[in-house]
């Protein structure tokens, strides 16, 4: 049980990437409409991560810099500023949508429409970060968005085909256009590498006062974290593709992307996996205000973090306070959560490189890391995503407008 | 998605830059028009299916949660009516198509309607009956669709 | 004092990094700026960290510099226009943060916040030091204030900021290249009788304007992505080392040099 807790801070941050309420619909998408065709993108996002992850973390143990610091030291004050400018406004969209998200699990759970929830999800969220511990936090809602794994036990209930499921690894259906095909593995891709997993990882690194001793824990976090989210987002495809797929119905809501539970196992079972979308969606809120935070405050050298009293940071409990404001006001206006975060992938997948490269540098960097520098095998994957990020960075908004978001 | 959420959706400043997709456009001749009509049946057709999973696995739900499905399913077929009934038909042969579409269109919205009621009151009553009705319905619609990609 | 003086470079190691407190482990501000002074003894050498708005403002430029240090004006009392200042024999350690000794007050708009935001909403539970952080500031400040005052008075200073990306002539006037870094060693004056000054000990010019170097210019070091090495060495073209000596001066924004390019050290030979 300690060792679960120990690894929480990788759970959770996974959700972000892997299961918050857009990924958890375009998931259900993309098996709706391709079948398991694009697992391999979902596999590919996950070695990245892992990757870029257990950089940001190695640094954040053995210098205590998160990874707007870096961002800042390597790019200088204006390519910094530029990136600074396009996370923070991804991270305030899709905190926007978390909050929606968050509202629409309790929904599905209680009937009463979502909008009511919205005020309420974001005071609490806010009550959260501004009083409970960073551990805490990252275990309570690490290990209620567990809840999710009842995805692939209702795989498992719905008896597909296996031998179908497999044959669709290679194929992608022959009546979806190419263009559409690859927008939605840039989506999946930036879904699962968006930066704002590796802000809130490697800061929260140093809210858990990690240092070189901790490395083990650190790599612990990244190998459990990050696989677990992204195979809760392949069963969560699956499910799709068994039960929706054959009929030809591409669910477009949260409510509709649960029902392959409520199919396969019955009403305990969409209980705890409404639970489960609602930490998941609840968890990620908190990653991305926290992550607007981290990012502002780690660029203008601000002191930051819940680890002080927060009269101690001030501007950081500000930025925090303000976001999630100015989030819940934008959920409020009836715009479509989900909507948004398709909006945000993209943008944010443009923005991959500008994140990433800042890592890769000062994780080879001996006066920061002393002997933890990277590996022969790490740079060279690291230099093979690099390249690949900046194809997706530069395919990303094209596609997007060429294929009307996927339509 | 609900009808007032796309609806303003589409109106929201921050996205109208980058063209909602669901933004439907005049059609020019009858293909077009056709190709249209085929896309309606199309997202009708997924609407149904949606509901009617729902329906076939009632006992796995919960009645909130059903409703919710519902509604939204319900929700994007007004949608999909009121998107396609704004495209004026260039011909006659066109106007003809359109009844085509809209009598089955609406069709499922009454039917899901009539679901959603019963759902509100207490739950469905035959099950296996409207399992059959909405499969039967979308199975018209996706054959429609077919003819007209 | 060790035989081998500390060699650095100002933007790869200083420029940009977090200011930590070495007291009490407190985050406090970035090196936004480096305060030089010049025209006092043979080098030039650093005196102090700036940072803040003020600082940070004017190395961006533009609508957005401006902005930042219009909106820092809104929130400070003292109209003197200065950057937050902390002098050089303050620091105590140079790595991955730039520590400095004792309790550095916070900057304007943290107090600010603190004051009147964060402290009233409920639940924020007071800082133990209140009752002084609201007093002592104020002494702390002007003396700040004054010791800046009088530095300036007693010789020429400049900004780090403004040497970096200046173009270089050579000793006939041709265009030969661009600062790209700064080279600092630390045997310059004794700062506040506890540590010896960082002087500007030359400078790393390349001949194309390609932005940073991010240290790939040290060839050879193991474990960079050599890709990456390759990529930013090879936008920069050719790049070599003008020692002081071989400095004229550093009149109009621009560096000029007393020998041609050609004379110049290669950085490899370094």
């Amino acid at each position: 049980m300690k060792k679960l807790f120990a690894v929480t801070l990788g759970i959770l941050t996974a959700f972000g990437g892997f299961v918050d309420i857009g990924d958890l619909v375009a998931n259900a998408v993309v098996g709706s409409r391709f079948g398991l065709s694009l697992v391999w993108v979902v596999v590919v996002g996950i070695v990245g991560i892992c990757l870029f992850a257990e950089m940001s973390g190695r640094i954040a143990a053995v210098s205590q810099r998160p990874v707007f610091d870096l961002v800042r030291e390597r790019l200088g004050p204006r390519a910094g500023l530029v990136n600074l400018g396009a996370s923070f406004f991804i991270n305030a969209l899709t905190l926007a949508a978390e909050i929606g998200g968050a509202s629409l699990a309790l929904e599905l759970a209680t009937g009463v429409n979502y909008l009511l929830w919205v005020p309420l999800v974001a005071l609490v969220a806010w009550l959260v970060m501004w009083r409970v511990k960073f551990e805490t936090m990252e275990r309570i809602f690490g290990l209620m968005g567990l809840g999710l794994v009842v995805f692939l036990v209702a795989l498992w209930k719905l008896g597909p085909d296996w031998g179908e499921l497999a044959h669709q690894l290679t194929r992608p259906p022959q009546d979806e256009g190419l263009p559409t095909y690859f927008y939605y593995a840039i989506a999946l891709l930036g879904g699962a590498m968006t930066p704002y997993e590796v802000f809130f990882f490697s800061s929260g690194g140093v809210e858990e006062r990690w240092t070189s001793k901790d490395l083990v824990t650190e790599r612990a976090n990244v190998f459990v974290g990050f696989p677990l989210g992204g195979l809760l987002s392949i069963g969560i495809a699956a499910c799709a593709a068994t039960l929706f797929m054959p009929v030809e119905a591409v669910p477009d809501s949260l409510g509709q992307m649960v029902l392959p539970v409520a199919a396969g196992l019955g009403k305990v079972a969409l209980g705890v996996v409404i639970l489960g979308v609602f930490a998941a969606t609840f968890g990620a809120t908190l990653e991305t205000a926290l992550s607007s935070g981290y990012s502002l405050s780690q660029y203008f050298g601000w002191q930051w973090g819940k680890y002080v009293q927060p009269a101690r940071a001030a501007r950081f409990h500000v930025v925090v306070l303000a976001v999630t404001i100015v989030a819940t006001a934008l959920i409020l206006t009836t715009i479509d959560p989900i909507m948004v975060t398709e909006y945000s992938l993209v943008f944010s997948a443009a923005a991959l490189p500008l994140t990433y490269l800042p890592v890769l540098m000062i994780a080879n960097d001996p006066d920061y890391m002393g002997d933890k520098v990277n590996g022969r095998f790490s740079n060279a994957l690291g230099m093979v995503y690099m390249v690949l990020l900046l194809v997706v960075a530069v395919a990303a908004v094209p596609l997007m407008l060429a294929t009307k978001a996927g339509q | 998605m609900s009808a007032p959420r796309r609806a303003l959706l589409t109106g929201a400043a921050l996205l109208a830059a980058f063209g909602p997709a669901a933004c439907v456009s005049p059609a020019w001749d009858d293909h077009d028009y056709a190709l249209k009509a085929g896309k309606t049946a199309e997202a009708a057709a997924s609407a149904v299916q949606l509901a009617r999973t729902a329906v076939r696995h009632e006992d796995g739900t919960t009645r909130q949660y059903l409703k919710v499905v519902l509604t939204e399913a319900a929700d994007d077929l007004g949608n999909v009516n009121d998107q396609f009934g704004g495209v004026q038909p260039p011909s006659d042969a066109s106007e003809r198509l359109r009844g085509e579409v809209t009598d089955l269109t609406e069709k499922a919205e009454d039917e899901v309607h009539d679901l959603l009621d019963q759902v509100r009151r207490d739950r469905v009553r035959d099950p296996a009956g409207a399992v059959r009705d909405l499969g039967e319905i979308a199975g018209r619609l996706s054959a429609f669709a077919e003819r007209h990609k | 004092m060790t035989e081998h003086a500390r060699t650095l470079h100002a933007r790869l190691h200083l420029l940009d990094r977090q200011v930590a407190s070495t007291d009490e482990d407190r985050l406090i501000c970035k090196v936004d700026d480096l305060e030089v002074r010049t025209g006092d003894g043979p080098f030039p050498y650093v005196t102090a960290i700036l940072s803040g708005p003020l600082a940070l403002g004017p190395r961006i430029g533009g609508v957005a510099g401006w902005l930042m240090a219009e909106v820092d004006r809104l929130f400070r009392d003292d109209p003197s226009g200065e950057p937050y200042r902390i002098a050089m024999g303050r620091v105590t350690e140079i790595g991955s943060a730039v520590r400095v000794a004792g309790q550095p007050r916070d900057l304007a708009l943290e107090r600010w916040l603190a004051r009147n935001v964060v402290g009233r909403i409920p639940g924020a539970p007071r800082p133990e030091h209140e009752e002084d952080a609201a007093t002592e500031p104020e002494a702390l400040e002007a003396q700040e204030v004054a010791e800046g005052r009088a530095r300036r008075e007693d010789g020429e200073t400049l900004r780090m900021s403004t040497l970096l990306a200046r173009v270089v002539r050579d000793d006939s006037g041709n265009v030969v290249g661009n600062v790209v870094d700064v080279r600092l060693v630390q045997d310059g004056p004794l700062l506040d009788g506890v540590q010896l000054a960082f002087r500007l000990a030359g400078f790393v010019v390349a001949r194309r304007r390609a932005g940073q170097l991010f240290g790939y210019e040290r060839a050879h070091r193991d474990g960079h992505p050599a890709l990456v090495a390759a990529v930013v060495r090879r936008l920069h073209g050719e790049i070599r080392y003008a020692d002081w000596d071989e400095v004229a001066s550093l009149g109009d924004g621009e560096v000029r040099l007393r020998v041609p390019w050609e004379r110049l050290r290669m950085l490899d030979d370094l």
